[in-house]
């Protein structure tokens, strides 16, 4: 079907090489960080890759020594070789800068509107649903943001803690949803920017929930979670309006 | 029980289906374990016993339609250091598919399977179980049943064969038999768990507390997994 006015024939002309090594890098990554690869899997075959992206060989190797260099993925020699994904992607400093400059506060707040709406359904669902010993697995996830020292493991940590709720709530889609929701915001908040979300704050947060799910208190744990994912949001803005809020005079330049 | 007769029969009919895949994957666990019926502990994987058991599963699978996923799951005491531990299979189309975890502890996506519910239970008894349903964060990413049962080896416990089933599969094996019951009942799980349940009373997933009143429970003659069926007096 060929493109029917101007500004679609714009959108739709075909990539120079540069951006299509770029967009390959940004969707293999974002599936990652989605959940739609996962770390241990192996990738297709080179040349069935770039036939599947329809770019040249020499693209796909760009985006693969790409991805490699920032460790996403890893390739490996020999009959049981190939590349495979061996960790989940941070995003530079730098791109969450980026991030922060470009996101509207009205979009974090929207974001923080989203994740409350599901994941204050999601923690009574888990008070209704969980088993006394799947608590004891979500105290030990609790506690794992307090041990954690690097942005990384913090943002891992405080992902996994919401994703298990999901899952404690016995739904495979408010588990997506988290999944998603998580991919959205965790790194932005525990981006290694100068002002940083306290992790022992945020452990005892997560903490006060997990025992408010230990103890079937339903209300307690809808409105701990309100509280605590209106602590991120405001964390967020908070980030952004430090890094300095561009002017329209600044802009123009 | 003479009283609840649709009750009774719905017990039996599903017992019995129970039994016979019960029985199917206690057979499955003694076929992967003549493996390494000769070889002393900790074994090793080679690449040639993982074919062996690829094959087994796709025998599993090919003669279960119902089940999405068959494998087995070694103890970390059983096997020799790295040589992984969790080989499952997933149908696929028309061929099976190896489905990779992440093994390492403290790993981006790190699949805890020595703490699972169905392998450190049957670790645990020595026996059969049944775990879900539950959503499977981070191994096949579904909502499913997982049957496992013991691989023992020269007596000692080295690991655990098991299924998996997609809760919606579940729900069309049981509906009939759940429909024939007249009124709101449900099979429940060792937790009390529902698994199924014949109308929107009682849903999948939420727990049964306490036995609603006007209601009974009739247990599923399963050994060791704890079914049982709530239905009207």
């Amino acid at each position: 079907m060929a493109p029917t006015t101007v500004f679609q024939a714009h959108v739709y002309r075909s990539l120079p090489e540069t951006e299509r090594s770029e967009a390959i890098v940004n969707r293999i990554s974002k599936a990652i960080s989605l959940g739609l690869l996962k770390v241990g899997e192996r990738l297709p075959p080179e040349t069935a890759l770039s036939e599947m992206f329809g770019v040249a060989p020499s693209t796909l190797r760009e985006a693969l020594s790409d991805l490699r260099r920032q460790g996403i993925v890893a390739t490996r020699r020999g009959r049981s070789g190939g590349t495979f994904i061996v960790k989940q992607p941070f995003t530079s400093e730098e791109a969450m800068r980026k991030w922060f400059r470009e996101t509207s506060i009205a979009e974090i707040r929207d974001v923080g509107d989203e994740h409350a709406a599901i994941a204050a359904s999601t923690v009574r669902l888990a008070c209704e649903r969980a088993e006394p010993h799947e608590v004891g697995r979500l105290l030990e996830l609790a506690r794992g943001l307090a041990l954690s020292d690097k942005p990384e493991t913090r943002a891992r940590a405080d992902s996994r803690f919401h994703i298990e709720l999901a899952v404690l709530a016995q739904s495979p889609r408010l588990t997506n949803a988290e999944i998603r929701l998580q991919a959205e915001i965790v790194q932005a908040l525990w981006a290694p920017l100068p002002s940083t979300r306290d992790p022992e704050q945020v452990a005892a947060e997560h903490l006060a929930l997990a025992r408010a799910i230990a103890d079937d208190a339903s209300e307690d744990a809808q409105r701990l979670m309100l509280q605590h994912i209106r602590h991120d949001i405001h964390h967020l803005v908070d980030t952004k309006l430090s890094l300095g809020y561009p002017t329209y005079q600044q802009e123009r330049q | 029980m003479t009283a609840n007769a649709p009750a009774s029969k719905a017990a039996a009919e599903i017992a019995a289906w129970m039994n016979a895949l019960g029985h199917d994957v206690d057979e499955f666990a003694a076929r992967t374990a003549g493996l390494w019926a000769d070889r002393p502990r900790p074994f090793g994987l080679t690449p040639g016993d993982i074919t062996k058991l690829e094959s087994q599963a796709g025998e599993f699978l090919a003669a279960h339609e119902f089940v999405v996923g068959a494998g087995v799951i070694f103890s970390t005491e059983a096997i020799k250091g790295n040589d992984g531990g969790l080989e499952w299979w997933i149908r696929r189309q028309e061929s099976i598919e190896k489905l990779e975890f992440d093994l390492t502890p403290g790993g981006e996506r790190f699949y805890d399977y020595q703490n699972m519910p169905f392998f450190a239970a049957a670790s645990r008894t020595g026996q059969q179980t049944a775990w879900g349903p539950y959503v499977d964060y981070l191994g096949l990413d579904e909502y499913i049943l997982t049957y496992s049962a013991p691989i023992q080896l020269a007596g000692r416990f080295a690991g655990v064969a098991g299924c998996d089933i997609r809760i919606r599969t579940l729900e069309e094996i049981f509906m009939p038999v759940l429909r024939a019951i007249p009124g709101d009942a449900a099979l429940i799980n060792g937790s009390g768990r529902v698994v199924v349940g014949n109308s929107g009373a009682y849903l999948v997933g939420e727990r049964i507390r306490s036995t609603p009143a006007g209601s009974e429970v009739t247990p599923v003659d399963v050994p060791h997994l704890g079914f049982s069926l709530l239905s009207p007096c």
